[in-house]
């Protein structure tokens, strides 16, 4: 069963998922998460503060007026952590509605801050678009550009789109791909040419995944859209294949191999409220219904340490849910032979169709007092550290018994 | 037992009494005419009469200047002098305004001149993130968080269309309207009608969201006008839905002739 170890109220508002790190390269992990009204709080897995950095802009009471007082500060997505000094810790790099960019040293220590011209909804993509042997650090902006920073928050390239990105871009060597509020999925190379764009119904604010099922194989870019698809890209943009759910898709998949067969499975949810499984050709291998939106990205590990891959995932029904990720195999109703002979008509469906398929097959779950907008796991501790929208976070882990 | 709402009287004579003796206290109204009609004169009027007893209102004019609109009530022979009446021509002073709202021993009318502060403000650009849609919104707020303030007037929503572009009308309009509602104010919100009166809201959703409509008409008659004025919708009220002819007379508003035309 699922319990709770601690809970540790933000004192805010919490939009995205935490995410485990070692900003030191010491062994020692820690929970960094960002809240609404402007913070970025690094945790121990006692649940105590470590350090707090307070994103907050001054601004004039005139310029402050045309500012949406309750989420103007608000850090939408999860920072990144990545080494950009080359000084083997890690620094923590995220920006704001207010449209600042921040990089933090692994203390929480403010090392530059970069103003764009509108928020920066989406974590920042972090990647050597330009090939000269240096990470660049890439966002989207509701200023309708996408900005290129060197590691020292030096603007290199401002590439005017024409519309809103509430997106995280993916870099794929030179290019990058990205989602635009005006439906379309783009790649754009470092020059800020347009490769391709590929256009759906609806917002797309999902991060793209770009992966190869097989060695050598055709790169494929997973992205969902508003529009209810999540749809497969090649790399020169063209469909492949799409899925329809019954909901807007909002975050980014998960890969992982959840039944032992050597291949990528693709796992994410919708606001259809279903965690949805998918072969790499876009069949559904099983779906599994909570009580609503599911938002954030799946998360996977065998959190019971019993050889086998369990799904995470976190509903705005308040709920965790882990799922066994290969489901379970249900028969269904199948008359037998001489019942079947006996009728008049064509038999060769019931004859050869698979006699039944496989549905999700829930092992536990665990009520939160909130809208769970996210979840990280950790091998270390087992660890399942969830944030909720009313500010909560909680540990929680797998205990042995029911 | 069922509990009395109270209500805000219109200060139009014979108007009142056809709603129960007025809108409910934090209803949203849309006050809906063509050009010329009397909309902002009519809640105005309304604030005017609620400072008279004491309370304070906020007039937020997206349009008119207020020296244009305090010489329209001067024409009324509105005695401005009788209240306390305070306008808002630069954000940045916005605390001093509060402060003369909360030292005023008179019933107070904050008149916020938008036209006026964008020509003072020429260096904020508004963006996704910045807009004066939030400049109104945080007005509200604060005057309603920092002043025992009842009432909102805002002149008008045509022109806060014009200011604000709005990508998703439906649900911007909800958000909208649930901030008012939320905020417990007495709301007006001044729609222009086209003239041919064929709708009474720019996307008409907003005819779903307000809790109540009063319908302003010039209607011509032989070699004149009348002004008319009927209640279309009022919510948790038992309304006589007949037209009445509109009077401004001796410094008042009255409602005459229910379902009758004065001049036949």
């Amino acid at each position: 069963m699922i319990k709770e170890k601690w809970k540790f109220d933000i004192g805010s508002s919490l939009l995205s998922p935490p995410i485990i790190c070692d900003l030191t390269n010491t062994g020692h992990h820690s929970i960094l998460t960002a809240t609404k009204d402007g913070k970025v709080f690094l945790l121990d897995f006692e649940g105590n503060e470590k350090w707090v950095f307070d994103a907050k802009e001054h601004v004039d009471t005139t310029e402050s007026m045309f500012f949406d007082s309750e989420s103007a500060n608000s850090i939408l997505s999860t920072p990144q952590i990545c080494d950009i000094t080359g000084n083997k810790r890690k620094e923590v790099i995220f920006g704001t509605e207010m449209g600042v960019v921040y990089a933090l040293d692994a203390y929480g220590h403010p090392l530059w801050k970069f103003h764009a011209g509108g928020s920066v909804r989406g974590a920042l993509a972090v990647g050597d678009v330009n090939g000269d042997g240096q990470q660049e650090i890439i966002f989207g902006s509701g200023d309708k550009h996408l900005y290129i920073l060197n590691t020292n928050g030096r603007l290199i390239r401002k590439i005017e789109v024409g519309c809103k990105i509430e997106s995280t871009p993916e870099t794929m060597g030179d290019k990058i791909i990205f989602g635009c509020d005006d439906g379309t999925i783009r790649c754009i190379n470092y020059e800020g040419h347009e490769l391709w764009r590929f256009e759906t119904d609806a917002k797309v604010i999902a991060k793209p995944v770009i992966t190869r099922f097989t060695e050598g194989g055709t790169i494929h870019i997973l992205i969902g859209s508003m529009d209810h698809y999540l749809y497969t890209l090649d790399e020169y943009g063209e469909l492949i294949w799409k899925f329809k759910t019954e909901g807007a898709i909002y975050s980014r998949v998960t890969l992982a191999d959840i039944n032992r067969d050597k291949k990528l499975e693709i796992l994410f949810g919708s606001c259809d409220n279903n965690v949805y499984a998918l072969k790499n050709t876009g069949d559904k291998i099983w779906s599994f219904e909570t009580g609503f939106w599911v938002v954030a990205p799946i998360v996977i590990n065998d959190i019971d340490e019993d050889g086998r891959l369990e799904v995470i995932a976190c509903s705005f029904d308040h709920n965790i849910y882990i799922l066994d990720a290969r489901g379970n195999y249900v028969l269904d109703y199948v008359p037998g032979l001489a019942g079947v002979m006996q009728q008049t008509g064509s038999y060769s469906d019931v004859m050869t169709s698979d006699p039944g398929k496989i549905t999700a097959k829930k092992l536990w779950q665990f009520q939160t007092d909130g809208v769970v907008v996210g979840c990280e796991y950790t091998k270390e501790g087992k660890n399942i550290i969830v944030n909720t929208r009313r500010g909560i976070i909680s540990n929680l882990g797998h205990v042995r018994g029911d | 037992m069922v509990e009395q709402i109270e209500r805000v009287k219109t200060y139009i004579q014979g108007f009142d009494e056809a709603m129960q003796g007025g809108i409910p206290k934090g209803h949203v109204v849309l006050v809906s005419g063509t050009a010329g009609s009397m909309k902002s004169s009519i809640c105005f009027n309304i604030a005017y009469n609620e400072a008279l007893a004491g309370k304070n209102s906020l007039y937020i004019s997206l349009e008119q200047s207020t020296d244009s609109l305090y010489q329209h009530l001067e024409n009324m022979n509105i005695d401005l002098e009788k209240i306390h009446l305070v306008s808002l021509k630069d954000l940045a002073k916005i605390d001093e305004v509060v402060r003369s709202v909360k030292n005023s021993t008179k019933g107070s009318i904050i008149v916020v001149d938008i036209g006026c502060i964008r020509k003072e403000i020429k260096d904020v650009k508004v963006g996704d993130n910045k807009s004066w849609m939030n400049v109104i919104k945080n007005i509200v707020k604060k005057i309603k968080m920092e002043t025992p303030c009842s009432l909102f007037v805002l002149d008008s929503l045509s022109a806060l269309y014009t200011l604000s572009s709005f990508e998703n009308p439906r649900v911007e309009l909800f958000y909208i309207f649930e901030f008012l509602r939320d905020t417990g104010l007495t709301t007006y919100l001044i729609s222009e009608m086209p003239l041919d009166g064929s709708k009474y809201s720019e996307y008409e959703i907003e005819d779903f969201l307000a809790d109540g409509i009063i319908l302003l008409k010039l209607t011509p008659f032989r070699r004149n006008i009348i002004r008319e004025i009927s209640i279309v919708k009022m919510r948790a009220t038992k309304c006589n839905n007949d037209v009445f002819s509109l009077e401004f007379k001796n410094g008042k508003f009255n409602a005459l002739y229910g379902g009758q035309n004065p001049l036949l």
